[in-house]
């Protein structure tokens, strides 16, 4: 019955058979650990996410790779997709050491476990190549991230923020998986890139189709949390500890990038006039309401959270000028612009929120824009850090951020949306108000305490060194650039 | 094949038409004097202190989840135990077809082993 | 036999079918509705003989008119629906807890061509109508808005789901070997083996290999029924009668119909997967459905035995043994299994 069987290569999936297997270990032998500051857990779990490293850069391959009768994808995109994932969380979880072993409340074991699988989330999403696949992926990714947003079990505004993320979280869910199966009604196949060959070569339903497509780009939005499906961002920014806040606004965008260039651009490029509108009125309202409304924000983390929303906005651009009326040239470069944006974009936040850890202590959030005062005062060296990242993330040369928006201008410019590209700039010119508040509030206005920033010597060098790759990357952006290009060129054709 | 399942939507019926006739036939034949009393909840003679719908333990929660986990791994299950014969007969996938459920039983006695560990499964 | 077919063609026309299936399902349900009446009988017979009393003795011969007695009494009982009770619910419940515990009935095969329907997916039936059960207890509790209906239809439903894992595995397991979800498949299968060639049937029925299963999934039966010594639901010493404390009347009795037939069907499942349903134990014996009569009324005596003599269980020695004796048991014994199938040793070919 079963003669013809061919086992699938596991090859392609390694490092997440390796996380899957290492979770699994970690949460039983953090059930032996006593201390409190479970150094143990710790350390194996970020020798496990560099042994996935190793393993995802020791089965790199320029080609791609289907595996599980199509269902896994292995492609260049995928690798280094990975690789930043990694060194996302990584950083991610040593930054947030110190501030979870401040407050008593939150489960220490069971923040890395969930850590861990929530990155095997991010990694199954990043490599779906099928409907289930990447439902998979994002549920496993996203029910972490409710409980981690909860595990302050004793604030009530984590659990409101978890309730809220939940909730909307599983509506995004369920308008997700009904565009997949109206995609699938058009179609019949559930495989990303089968969809796209039957669009290619078969008259489908166009009614079903768009239909599914309208679905699909609204539980995609939900997911990235572009106006108007941004209603969780701030709350859940603003409820969650600050190191869940740094681990959502940081690793997950990847993994959002990924799927939408799976669905949108491997599935559905046929289709790309039917989306394209839609991103548009996403990207333009993301950009315009993500900024202004940042303004009035007096919270960091709900000013970040904003600031989120603008920049996923920007970060839509790049796809949505991939290819516009059949005409691919520019696609290959759209594309790599749009995942240069989400990587440095990535990088910035986490110098970000790395920093507003570093001067939160036990039984203090320093999550207020006040808490920054005079912040050069206390400790220049820092101040020069959060002072590189907001200038980042304002688009101001020479940083990295600055180069982000470029390349992605270039790309809209080049589709020919020249209305686009100036309201863009329109809104980042907006947006770059509030970040140089902060630079503000940094130097010319007087401390309300004095005392310098204290912490781990190890995590201080960390932060500097993540401030100083934003700076420097600004002054290099190439080498970065042309990476996200090769691994887009190798995986898209 | 779909004309084999008829006869289970009639037992169906005539189950619940057995269940629905003695009531019926009860309040038909059997006498019906209501008082206060009488239609009071039982709480042993005394008057009901509070509402009955009121908080509950928390580990029926608990232990609700944990029997959707498993029993959706051994809905899981039934459709590989009914080809395992064919599985262990055919050379390719005799191992394979084996190891891979054994993988997918032990992840959820991992977490099984983590809930017993942190006193989900404990009754005090 | 053609000729009442086409004696009832002639009058019903084509609603004959549906007719004939009528009177098979009657002709199924009207003894099991006798087995449970009778069950009762049994029940306070065995007991008492095993307390050195004697039992009812009083309504006709040997008290043998005990439970039409019972019956008609209930009968004139009055329904008394608590003033705080969901009337609506509260009504619906019992029904709700009867209906899966027949309609299960509907795949039992009696003999290898005496079953209603004999569909491929037999043994899944089961177990999804087994699990309907327990919502008429969490609804009968919820409905009657008392505080011991409350907390009994709470622990009943917790218990029923808890043992229900360690069934589900059992079966699973009978599954592997069987190779099939028929339950005249599983039978069959059962008359195979190295002792079926020597004449001794059954020793090559599933209870020998599978000894440990079979074992779980009958205590796990009566657990799943409230039985005793499982009965803390509705223990009488503690919270009155558990979830149906406000129930009287006819209504009562439903609730009542329910537990014994779940019982018998319990014991007719039993029989079926791991006694070699109607197929005779020895060679020389023709086959037949007295076999699966004998085995099921033996396996009802323990259900009667277990309550004359375990004292009840605390609710968390309870919960202690399902979750954590018999759903590891049952793990390990499906690993067992998987690699005893794969090694040279397999006796299921």
């Amino acid at each position: 019955m079963f003669n013809d069987f061919v086992a699938p290569s596991l090859y392609p999936a390694a490092p997440e058979i390796f996380l899957l297997f290492m979770a699994c270990v970690i949460l039983l032998v953090d059930l032996g650990v006593k201390s409190p500051r479970r150094t143990l857990t710790f350390v194996l779990t970020q020798l496990t996410l560099l042994g996935c490293a190793a393993i995802t850069l020791l089965t790199s391959n320029t080609e791609v790779v289907y595996t599980f009768s199509g269902m896994f994808v292995d492609d260049m995109m995928a690798d280094l997709l990975k690789l930043l994932v990694y060194g996302a969380v990584m950083l991610a979880l040593f930054y947030s050491r110190e501030y979870i072993q401040d407050r008593q409340a939150i489960p220490k074991g069971e923040y890395f476990v969930l850590a861990l699988l929530a990155t095997l989330g991010m990694l199954v999403m990043i490599s779906a190549n099928h409907f289930l696949t990447l439902y998979l992926g994002l549920e496993m990714m996203s029910l972490s991230l409710y409980a981690m947003v909860a595990l302050n079990r004793e604030s009530a505004i984590s659990t409101e923020a978890a309730m809220k993320y939940f909730i909307l979280g599983a509506l995004a869910s369920g308008l997700l998986l009904y565009g997949m199966s109206m995609i699938y009604g058009a179609t019949g196949s559930l495989e990303i890139t089968e969809v796209g060959e039957r669009l290619y070569t078969y008259s489908v339903d166009k009614s079903v189709l768009v239909f599914g497509i309208v679905f699909l780009v609204a539980g995609l939005a939900f997911k990235l949390g572009v106006v108007p499906f941004h209603m969780w961002v701030p709350d859940v920014y603003h409820g969650a500890p600050t190191s869940v806040t740094l681990f959502i606004a940081a690793a997950p965008k990847l993994a959002a990038f990924a799927i939408v260039m799976r669905l949108l651009v491997s599935g559905l490029i046929t289709q790309a006039a039917d989306w394209q509108g839609m991103l548009i009125v996403l990207s333009v309202l993301s950009m315009g309401i993500g900024n202004l409304v940042a303004i009035a924000q007096t919270n960091i983390k709900r000013m970040l959270a904003y600031s989120a929303i603008s920049h996923m906005g920007f970060m839509l651009l790049g796809i949505v000028t991939g290819v516009v009326g059949g005409d691919a040239r520019f696609a290959l470069n759209a594309y790599s612009s749009a995942m240069f944006y989400v990587v440095t974009y990535v990088l910035t936040t986490l110098a970000g929120f790395g920093l507003i850890m570093m001067l939160t202590r036990a039984g203090f959030e320093s999550d207020e824009l006040d808490d920054f005062k005079g912040l050069n005062k206390r400790s220049p060296w820092f101040a020069a850090m959060m002072m590189f990242v907001m200038l980042s993330m304002a688009g101001i040369p020479f940083f990295v951020g600055f180069f982000a928006k470029f390349s992605v201008l270039q790309a809209v410019v080049a589709a020919g949306y020249y209305w686009l590209a100036v309201a863009a700039v329109l809104f980042s010119l907006v947006g770059a108000f509030y970040y140089l508040r902060v630079v503000k509030l940094m130097y010319f206005d007087e401390p309300k305490i004095q005392e310098p920033i204290e912490g781990p010597l190890f995590i201080k060098v960390l932060v500097s060194a993540n401030g100083l790759a934003v700076a420097a990357l600004g002054l290099f952006p190439q080498f970065l650039m042309s990476l996200c290009a090769y691994a887009l060129m190798r995986s898209l054709t | 094949m779909l004309e084999n399942y008829f006869p289970i939507l009639m037992f169906i019926l005539v189950g619940l038409a057995i269940g629905v006739l003695p009531v019926l036939m009860g309040w038909l034949l059997a006498p019906s004097r209501p008082d206060s009393e009488k239609l009071s909840p039982y709480e042993c003679g005394f008057e009901a202190f509070e509402d009955a719908r009121m908080k509950f333990d928390v580990r029926y929660y608990l232990i609700a989840i944990i029997f959707i986990l498993f029993d959706l791994e051994i809905a899981f299950l039934f459709p590989w135990a009914t080809v395992f014969k064919d599985i262990v007969a055919s050379e390719p996938m005799r191992f394979f077809g084996f190891i891979e459920v054994a993988i997918f039983l032990t992840i959820i006695l991992v977490g099984d082993a983590y809930a017993w560990a942190k006193g989900a499964l404990d009754w005090e | 036999m053609d000729t009442l077919m086409q004696f009832g063609t002639g009058v019903f026309g084509t609603a004959w079918p549906a007719v004939w299936t009528l009177i098979k399902i009657v002709l199924i349900v009207a003894p099991l509705m006798l087995g449970v009446a009778y069950l009762t009988y049994a029940e306070r017979k065995v007991i008492g003989y095993m307390q050195v009393r004697i039992g009812p003795n009083r309504v006709g011969p040997l008290g043998l008119l005990q439970p039409i007695a019972d019956g008609v009494k209930l009968l004139l009982k009055e329904i008394v629906v608590p003033s705080g009770a969901n009337r609506f619910l509260f009504v619906i419940a019992p029904m709700l807890s009867l209906a899966p515990a027949l309609a299960a009935w509907a795949v039992v095969p009696f003999t290898d061509t005496l079953v209603l329907a004999d569909i491929d997916a037999s043994l899944l039936y089961i177990l999804a109508i087994g699990s309907m059960g327990v919502y008429g207890v969490v609804l009968a509790g919820w409905a009657s808005n008392s505080k011991y209906a409350f907390l009994g239809a709470m622990r009943a439903a917790a218990q029923i789901v808890s043992y229900e894992i360690a069934m589900g595995f059992a079966l699973v397991v009978v599954l592997m070997v069987s190779g099939s979800l028929n339950l005249v498949d599983i039978v069959q299968s059962q008359q195979k083996g190295t002792f079926a060639d020597m004449g001794l049937n059954f020793l090559s029925w599933n209870w020998l290999p599978l000894l440990p299963l079979f074992v779980v999934y009958f205590i796990s039966g009566v657990a799943e029924t409230n039985r005793a010594p499982f009965d803390v639901a509705e223990g009488e010493s503690e919270i009155v009668a558990g979830f149906h404390v406000d129930y009287s009347g006819m209504a009562f009795a439903v609730f009542f119909l329910a537990e014994y037939a779940e019982m018998i069907l319990i014991a007719t499942l039993t029989s079926l997967l791991f006694l070699g349903g109607w197929s005779s134990p020895v060679a020389f014996l023709p086959d037949g459905i007295v076999w699966l009569l004998a085995k099921i009324c033996f396996m009802l005596l323990f259900f009667l035995w277990f309550r004359a003599t375990f004292p009840r269980y605390r609710y968390d020695h309870i919960m202690r043994l399902g979750w954590k004796v018999f759903i590891p048991l049952t793990v390990v014994w499906l690993f067992v299994v998987g690699i005893w199938m794969m090694s040279p040793l397999n006796i299921w070919k």
